[in-house]
């Protein structure tokens, strides 16, 4: 696995939790449901890139995308 | 208390975690908004761990905009957490949710006394424990007979046999997950089952069967333990992360402390 790569599976990691988990006080100012989608869905752009960034070194290197 | 010093932005306060009161000064970690130092606000038993932050950034207006860059949500992600995993070297913490913000310092103390019975029962069920997170995938997939397939009709017979495989893969992987779960549980305080992520967003090229997290008091223990189930089952990829504060193992709404 590349480095990137690995870096940005640990940040979804990350994601999972500090967005998903962890207790809701009643701040007065707290993200919305909606909020968090669009988190992922910025996240899996950036996530999507990277996977065909990878899948892209793999073909270079003459090995077959094992998907 | 202090009065407001004059200042161009309007902040208010980032609330990061709750930690026993009493745990001495915050650490010297970096916050959210690096313009601002970590402080601990008592109240009563227990502390919250937060930092001033300029409201331009963290107002609820300007925020679903910040969401959407990338660059900027990846460097507070980092930061909450980096804060987090301080706090949790020292001492047992609550970890609140990303982005819980008060207009001002009564605010913040108004919601911890508010919430100071069930917040303190939260602190009581981590205290020295650490969540890990356990995935479980399918052993990497041989390179595909089909595709090196001379002729059709191997071709064929090889999509076949794959396809049977890939059935079977499927039938014994949630057997998998469940013993690998309940072995887990044996060597943990407590655990949950948590959504699967997709091969692209894991970054992956093989299926996630399992993805689990753990409140260990033993962390030596909990890992012989996956050593044990690594080596009797041989057909998963087991992968350790961790050790995280608690995010897993606090209850996600207080109801009225």
């Amino acid at each position: 696995m590349s480095r990137s790569l690995q870096h940005e599976v640990t940040l979804l990691e990350l994601v999972d939790r500090v967005l998903n988990k962890g207790v809701v006080l009643s701040g007065d100012i707290t993200l919305s449901v909606a909020d968090v989608d669009l988190v992922y869905v910025g996240l899996r752009v950036l996530l999507s890139s990277v996977a065909t960034l990878e899948e892209q070194a793999q073909l270079a290197a003459g090995g077959v995308p094992a998907r | 208390m202090t009065s407001a010093p004059i200042r161009e932005t309007v902040t208010g306060w980032y609330l990061y975690g709750v930690v026993p009161a009493g745990g001495g000064e915050a650490p010297a970690a970096r916050g959210v908004d690096p313009e601002h130092q970590l402080v601990t606000i008592d109240c009563g038993g227990i502390a919250g761990v937060a930092s001033q932050v300029s409201l331009d950034e963290f107002d609820k207006s300007t925020l679903p905009e910040r969401l959407g860059d990338a660059e900027w949500l990846e460097r507070k992600i980092r930061a909450h957490e980096q804060v987090l995993e301080a706090v949790h070297a020292r001492t047992a913490v609550v970890p609140c949710r990303f982005c819980t913000v008060y207009r001002d310092e009564d605010d913040l103390k108004a919601f911890l006394a508010a919430h100071a019975t069930a917040l303190a029962e939260a602190l009581d069920l981590v205290a020295g424990r650490v969540e890990l997170g356990v995935k479980a995938f399918t052993a990497s997939e041989p390179a595909s007979a089909a595709e090196q397939a001379e002729s059709g009709r191997a071709y064929l017979e090889a999509r076949r046999s794959e396809q049977r495989r890939r059935e079977e893969l499927t039938a014994s992987s949630s057997r998998l997950a469940a013993e690998l779960h309940v072995r887990l549980l044996s060597a943990a305080e407590d655990g949950v089952v948590l959504d699967l992520q997709s091969r692209e967003a894991a970054g992956r090229n093989e299926e996630m069967l399992f993805n689990g997290a753990y409140l260990v008091s033993d962390r030596g223990h909990f890992e012989q333990t996956l050593g044990s189930v690594a080596r009797e089952q041989g057909e998963l990829q087991l992968e350790l992360t961790g050790p995280w504060p608690p995010y897993n193992f606090v209850p996600e709404e207080l109801g009225r402390g």
